[in-house]
Parts: structure tokens; sequence; C-alpha cells
């Protein structure tokens, strides 16, 4: 029974947070057989510590150790650098002739993943972060481990391109 | 946050996500207002919003890579406390056992790797509390018949307790503290007589398996002798 106890706990603290552990694995790494190796990795880190966890989102603290894994196997495989993002993030495009709402109802998932796939790794993770797993500000700068006003910064400029991926620039002000 | 001398850009993302206090979210709505713009622009986002949500994957996976892993971390302690699969031990049980290579004795060595373990995973309290009577209602919350620890006293202090598994039993592991040294001592009910406490050293670790009173004790610290013997004594006195 003690042997056991603590592992049974851990999958009742982890175990809300595991879709979402491995949707960002996935935003991250790209490749499923390392996004799985990635997942597996962060809940074996996540497991030696969790007791020591006292913060208030065990979601925050759990993306933050996949957000390590990952860059950790980055380095490994000396690819998709994200230090470069911001150099990238500043062209504007041409005004579109419609308005970029309706064109972006007409996209299907497939695009958008597409889409997600050619955004720095910077931008694609802020935008699974916020969009799909629905985290605060404050998570997100506590799994980033940057300021909250570079979460708002980071997200504008991220939606920005993805819409400019999508169907053209969302900035087209007269 | 002022008003705006052009379009709220990053204030425009922080009111689409709820971000923004009241104050700042009636600024950029007497924005909105007045600029078609930035209408144009948030409503754009928000199509942005509902095109990610609707790509949202499930993951069912997770939740088994989550299961497999746990189910890993139990199966490998099952196999350290089955005495002699020591080739598949987790590590830090091993650490210990390298630290205790004279010992022949297999419960002496699965004693050690037990306190080890518990130190080197930096838990070595599941409850952290000198009240007895606390830390004995948590324990037999989770282990009927537990045996209570007895209060400290004589430079030892009461820590906590945790609840292990010693030679295929649970046991409650009441955890003391000497000067800077932590004190394990596992106790269980027995009908065993009396058996004087007798420590020895092995390696790192001074151990001593004792009983009395119809409780049956096994303590490992890297105290010395004397601390075991004097917080044996102390065992006794107060439950007595």
């Amino acid at each position: 029974m003690g042997v056991d106890d603590d592992s049974r706990e851990f999958e009742r603290f982890a175990r809300p947070h595991a879709a979402a552990a491995l949707r960002l694995a996935r935003t991250l790494v790209r490749n499923e057989a390392d996004a799985q190796d990635v997942l597996q990795d962060s809940f074996l880190r996540a497991f030696r510590h969790f007791r020591g966890f006292s913060g208030e989102s065990p979601r925050a603290w759990l993306l933050s150790i996949v957000r390590n894994v990952s860059f950790t196997l980055w380095r490994k495989r000396e690819r998709d650098d994200p230090g470069d993002v911001e150099a990238t993030l500043e062209s504007e495009a041409d005004p579109g002739p419609s308005p970029e709402s309706k064109l972006l109802e007409a996209c299907d998932a497939e695009q958008v993943h597409a889409a997600l796939d050619r955004l720095p790794g910077l931008h694609r993770e802020v935008l699974v972060l916020r969009e799909m797993e629905e985290c605060s500000y404050r998570e997100i700068s506590e799994i980033l481990g940057v300021p909250i006003g570079t979460v708002m910064s980071r997200l504008s400029r991220a939606r920005a391109q993805l819409v400019r991926e999508l169907v053209g620039d969302p900035r087209s002000k007269n | 946050m002022g008003t705006f001398d052009e379009h709220p850009r990053g204030a425009l993302h922080a009111y689409l996500d709820g971000e923004l206090s009241l104050e700042g979210s009636l600024e950029v709505e007497a924005h909105l207002a007045e600029c078609g713009a930035c209408r144009r622009e948030l409503e754009t986002y928000r199509a942005l919003r509902r095109l990610l949500v609707s790509a949202k994957a499930s993951a069912p996976e997770a939740e088994s890579a989550l299961m497999k892993v746990t189910r890993s971390v139990r199966m490998r302690r099952r196999r350290v406390y089955a005495i002699g699969g020591f080739g598949a031990m987790a590590a830090a049980a091993a650490v210990a056992l390298l630290l205790v290579p004279t010992l022949s004795n297999g419960v002496v060595r699965e004693v050690a790797a037990v306190h080890a373990r518990a130190l080197d995973s930096g838990r070595s309290v599941e409850i952290a509390s000198s009240d007895p009577a606390a830390v004995g209602r948590w324990l037999s919350a989770r282990l009927p018949g537990a045996v209570p620890p007895t209060a400290g006293g004589d430079g030892f202090a009461l820590r906590g307790a945790r609840v292990d598994s010693l030679e295929g039993r649970p046991v409650a592991t009441a955890v003391y503290q000497v000067r800077s040294h932590l004190v394990d001592v596992f106790a269980w009910p027995s009908t065993e007589k009396d058996m004087e406490p007798k420590p020895s050293v092995a390696g790192r670790w001074t151990v001593c398996r004792w009983s009395h009173a119809g409780v049956a004790y096994w303590m490992v610290s890297d105290a010395g002798t004397d601390d075991l013997k004097a917080l044996a004594a102390l065992i006794k006195e107060r439950r007595t």
C-alpha cells in the first residue's frame, strides 16, 4: 500500500493535465515519436518532484516540465532553434481584400495545423497554451518563465503571424 | 494604461483574453467604438480563436502514457521489495546497496534502501508534524492498526511519518531527528517476545531491530549506535 500510494496520488495529480501535456509536446517537437518520449520523460520527472510542488497551478508546473524536456531534446537534435523568432515577425503584408474573419471561417483543422507548423516554436506554443489549453497569462508566464508583458506581446505577434499564414494581414488598417 | 494614441495593440489582445481590469476594458471598448480597424482586428482574432479551438486535437493516448509511467514505477519498486532482484533496482536503492556491501542480511539491505530512497527523494516524511496524536491519526487513516509514534524528547524531535513497505508488509514509519540526523523508525504490531536493541553499523548506516510490548521495530539512520539506543529507550519509556 505505501509503495503504491504516491504513484496513485501522482496519477490523480497529473491526469487532468495529461492531454494538455501531450498537445504541448506535439506543438514543440512536431514528431509523434518524440512527443511521446517527451511526455513520458516529463511524467517521470514530474513524479520525482511533485511532492515538492507548492505552486498554484499544477497544470502550469507540469507544462513547464514538458517544455524543459522538449528543449533538452531540441538542443540534443540541434533543430528548429526558437531563438531567432523575433527577427522574423515584423514584416507586414498588403491589406487583404475582404474581412479576415470570414476567410478564417472557411479554414479547416488541417490548414490550421499546417499553418501552426510554419510558425516559430515560441509562437506555436503561446498560441496553443492560450487558445487550446485556455491558460491565463499568469500561467503562461509561469510555464515560459517570462514576464506577463512578454506573454501579451508574444501572443499578439503570434496571432498576427498565424492569421497572416492563413489568410493575410490582420492589421490591414486604413 | 492611458488613452490610446494609436491602436491599442497589446491591450486588444489582453482585452480579448479577459486579462484587463475593468478600467482597461472600458478604455479598449471606448476605442473600439470609434475605430473600425480595431473592431475588425478583434473580430479576426475571435475567428482565429474559434478556428484553433475547433482544431484542438483530443489526446487520449496521454493518459495511457501516464499510466505506463506510474505502472513502471510501481513494478520497479516491487522488485526492490522482492529481495534478490538487485539488477532491476531503482537507482536510489542501488546506491544505498553499494553503500552497505558488507551486509548479507536481505532485510537490513531493504531497511537501508527504504531509508535511502526516502532521503534521496527529498521527502523523508509524508506528514510533517511533531504532534504524535496528529501523526498517529494520519497513519491510522492510511494503515488500519498502524502503531502511532511516541513524542520526541531527550534531543530527539518527532518530524513526522510515512507509510512504507517492509518485508512485504505495510509499516508505519515515524521519523525523528537527532542533531542533523534523521532516524526512520519502522513499527508494526507483533506477538514476538521482547528483544533488546543492539544497533550495528553497516556501511553508512546504523541499523537496529528490536521489539517491545507487542510492537516490533526496525530503526535506521546515519546517526551513531548510542543515538539509536537512546531513541529506543525513549520510545520504550513513552510506551510503558
